[in-house]
């Protein structure tokens, strides 16, 4: 005679279930077979011992992880050391058999996962909305819902910081700013000036000027004593004299309160405006070395940003082959020189880079074709790569330095899959160390297989980018930017390939 | 009883074969009423260009389809034209419940959105004023889901009636999904498993807009991986295109169709054997399908929309007559 008992696993919850017993397990099965599309019948051989609801979403969450994986989770283990009873003649049915052993092994609880344990799984999850108390077929389903969406997001590592969204707004933000910063600069100037025409030319600068405005207010308050505070904003002990003598021989008008107060509320906006626009730039730059790394490495993080921003995306962007890199931004001449068959322009947005300038005129197309390149690969990177790092962006800014003296002093570059093949060393290196830390974490922290289970996806994520993830890098650009791949070889074939090559 | 291939003059589509007891006198029925809206016209289709611009399409004549008339798979315009005027657009229930059939200028497969206002992959939505009522349906494109193509090749059944739970195998960006969240409604329940991580974030995000949709990122090759999500399924619907489907199929069953549930399975010929004929590969699918008591009942070609493609619906674990 064994006792059959059988471990569900549910969205909302382990439930544990007795079945009736039998002589043999053989005769259960035709039994079950056709109680199975019906309730009272079904339930008079299977019955619900127990049931153990999930605390909390992060707990569910923890549980699949660890189910799904054939781990046994704390809780798991818990739940069946004081409801299922400890003896010889015990079998506990299991969907899984890896569970089972897992099962077996930290509980002595002997385990199946054949026989009639498939069909009685079928029953109960047919029934289970009806063996649980306090369950319908719709909180069933939503539970299911929920513990779906947060185990499938978990899957596939929705990166929050990763959102290039965030990047394509600050800067149009920034692009904003930059704008009015310098509207509303020249109203105050404006409106200023007619109090204290001079201070214009003493202080060109929009933001000191907007500074001094507040500071000044009425010119005809100025003393030796304002000379300490005038220093401080303009940084020039010189201008801060200047200004001094010519708030004395202004020949500005005078000016009312009232009217100064509103000059002075005016300038305080223009002023915080400009240091929230420093902040947004800061907060820029840390978010391109999150989400496209390597490619704020090579043009910087302002360029790289206007990229993402004009391409939508930086999926969209790394699909665009290098020659579209190359012009864009720069559409409205490009379609004019294709329609009166003028000459193309050499670059878009790229023009911005410090490469472009410094590189002489006959070179700039040249630099600009080269430097797309590099953008393209470094975007492609970003893109698709798991773990990001900075060090092909590195690698690539090298390569277009060194083009640019090979323009000048014709010092041969080094070649270009050596310096890949540095990049990949170092980001290996790179990885192996991370590595490392995180296994020492690991075994700091709790030992216990559900500590284990929080981080797999941290070391699985590891182990994958360790040797295959360039494969699979390359395997991922390959299938959705085959046109894009085409395309980058005409305008630099022989180093695309190579790169392919060795990376495989 | 065995095959009853039955060429159809109706929608002008190609082979279809039923399984099964109940005679083989299917293939002959309804003649055009089943294929499609019936009242097909040539010309929507025909022409070249568009897509794949490739003239070879037209010329499949010696397989399948006897009565297709050499019309090339031309451009998708198919479901498009204007369907802005509300009124010039009347919509019918379709055979099959839960789908509807816009006639307008050019007749076309919708569904009832589930979500009216927004759109899944940038499909047309057809208003339709009813009793000072708004209701928005979906256009669906038989040429970009395989399961709207069986609807106009004229499948028997889909087994999807709002309500019903399915389990989708292969559900990729949720094309077809969001589509079949319109079918089984708000009281229905649509298991989406789908493995590829970048066709997953899409879908996570139609299922964020639809709740009858759980987005299942897993391989489903393993599904007691996913055992904790799903529950019993009325139909499983798979379209996973890889040459193990049928046992991924099985093996799904197995743990969430119901007795007496029913498969919709998607057959890819070039997935399976790009060397064999491709009705010789439908009929070896069929046989791994019997072997897992998968039961086939009915088998149609996806001409003209998809070449060398086969749906096969069917029975699974027939509860015992009595
Ligand atoms: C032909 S597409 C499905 C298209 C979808 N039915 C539609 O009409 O919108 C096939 C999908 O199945 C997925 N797939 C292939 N093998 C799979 C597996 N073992 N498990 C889950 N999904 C798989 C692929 O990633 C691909 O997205």
């Amino acid at each position: 005679m064994v006792k059959l008992f059988a471990l569900f696993e549910h969205a909302a919850g382990y439930g544990i279930f007795k079945v009736q017993e039998f002589e043999e397990i053989g005769i259960i099965s035709p039994q079950l077979e056709a109680s199975i599309n019906n309730f009272p019948q079904f339930n008079s051989i299977v019955q619900l011992v127990s049931f153990s609801p999930f605390k909390t979403a992060v707990a569910a969450l923890d549980n699949i992880n660890a189910i799904s994986e054939g781990v046994l989770p704390e809780d798991l283990q818990n739940f069946l050391d004081i409801t299922v009873p400890k003896k010889k003649s015990v079998t506990l049915g299991v969907s899984d058999p890896k569970l089972g052993a897992a099962i077996t092994e930290a509980l002595a609880i002997q385990c199946s996962h054949v026989g009639a344990v498939p069909e009685i799984m079928r029953g109960i999850r047919h029934h289970f909305h009806n063996l649980i108390n306090g369950f319908t077929l719709k909180s069933s389903g939503t539970a299911q819902l929920g513990l779906g969406h947060s185990y499938s997001r978990a899957k596939i590592k929705f990166n929050v910081h990763r959102a290039d969204n965030m990047i394509i707004q600050s800067i149009a933000l920034l692009d904003q700013l930059d704008k009015d910063i310098n509207t509303f600069s020249m109203r105050i100037r404006e409106w200023y000036s007619y109090h204290f025409p001079e201070l214009v030319k003493v202080v060109p600068e929009n933001y000191t000027y907007a500074k001094l405005v507040k500071l000044i207010k009425n010119r005809k308050d100025l003393t030796e004593e304002s000379l300490d505070s005038l220093e401080e904003i303009t940084m020039d002990s010189g201008k801060a004299q200047a200004i001094l003598s010519a708030a004395r021989s202004s020949m500005g008008m005078d000016i009312n309160p009232i009217d100064l107060l509103n000059i002075e509320m005016f300038a305080s906006r223009v002023i915080s405006l400009t240091e929230y626009r420093k902040q947004l730039s800061e907060y820029l730059k840390s978010k391109m070395s999150d989400v496209a790394p390597n490619l704020g490495q090579l043009i910087g993080e302002q360029v790289g940003a206007r990229l993402i921003a004009h391409a939508g995306s930086l999926t969209n962007l790394a699909k665009y082959p290098a020659s579209t890199v190359q012009i864009l931004g720069a559409e409205k001449a490009l379609f004019r020189a294709l329609k009166t068959r003028g000459n193309t322009p050499k670059y878009g947005l790229l023009f911005h880079t410090t490469f472009i300038g410094r590189a002489g005129t006959k070179n700039k197309g040249r630099i600009s074709r080269y430097l797309a390149n590099k953008c393209s690969i470094a975007s492609r990177i970003d893109c698709f790569t798991e773990v990001p790092s900075q060090v092909f962006g590195e690698k690539l800014r090298q390569q277009v330095e060194d083009r640019l003296k090979f323009y000048e002093t014709g010092e041969a570059p080094k070649k270009n899959i050596d310096v890949m093949k540095e990049a990949i060393e170092e980001v290996h290196q790179l990885n192996a160390a991370q590595k490392k830390k995180k296994k020492k974490k690991k075994t700091a922290s709790e030992a216990l297989s559900n500590g284990d289970e929080t981080n797999a996806n941290g070391s699985l994520n590891a182990d994958e980018d360790h040797v295959p993830k360039k494969k699979k890098k390359k395997r991922n650009i390959e299938e959705s930017v085959d046109n894009a791949e085409i395309d980058t070889s005409v305008s630099e074939p022989p180093k695309k390939k190579k790169k392919k090559n060795k990376s495989e | 009883m065995g095959f009853s291939p039955g060429n159809r003059g109706g929608g002008g589509f190609g082979g279809r074969k039923s399984f099964g007891s109940d005679g083989g006198g299917r293939g002959g029925r309804g003649g055009g009423s089943r294929g499609g809206f019936g009242d097909r016209r040539g010309g929507g289709r025909g022409g070249f260009g568009g897509r794949g611009g490739g003239g070879g399409r037209g010329g499949f004549g010696g397989r399948g389809g006897g009565g297709r008339g050499g019309g090339g798979r031309g451009g998708r315009g198919g479901g498009g034209g204007g369907f802005k005027g509300g009124k010039t657009v009347i919509v019918e229930p379709h055979r099959h419940e839960g789908v509807f059939v816009a006639r307008g200028k050019e007749d076309a497969l919708v569904t009832l959105n589930l979500v009216p206002g927004s759109e899944v992959y940038g499909e047309k939505r057809i208003s339709v004023e009813n009793d000072g009522n708004k209701i928005e349906y979906r256009v669906w494109n038989p040429f970009r889901s395989k399961l709207a193509a069986a609807i106009l090749g004229g499948v028997d059944a889909i087994h999807m009636a709002p309500g019903s739970r399915v389990l989708y195998l292969g559900a990729a960006s949720g094309t077809t999904v969001s589509h079949v969240s319109d079918i089984v409604g708000p009281e229905g329940l649509v298991y989406a498993v789908e493995f590829s991580h970048r066709s997953g974030r899409d879908l996570i995000n139609v299922a964020k807009k639809r709740t009858n949709i759980i987005p299942i990122i897993e391989d489903a090759r393993h599904p007691h991986k996913y055992r904790m999500l799903i529950g019993m399924v009325d139909t499983i619907f798979a379209d996973v295109a890889q040459p193990d489907q049928a046992r991924i199929v099985a093996l799904n069953a197995q743990y969430f169709l119901k007795n007496g549930g029913h498969f919709v399975i998607s057959i890819k010929a070039s997935c399976i054997d790009s060397t064999a004929q491709p009705e010789a590969v439908f009929a070896s699918e069929v046989r791994k399908l019997q072997a897992d008591k998968l039961k086939p009942q009915e088998q149609i070609t996806l001409e003209p929309y998809e070449r060398d493609h086969a749906v096969v619906v069917g029975l699974y674990k027939p509860p015992p007559k009595n």
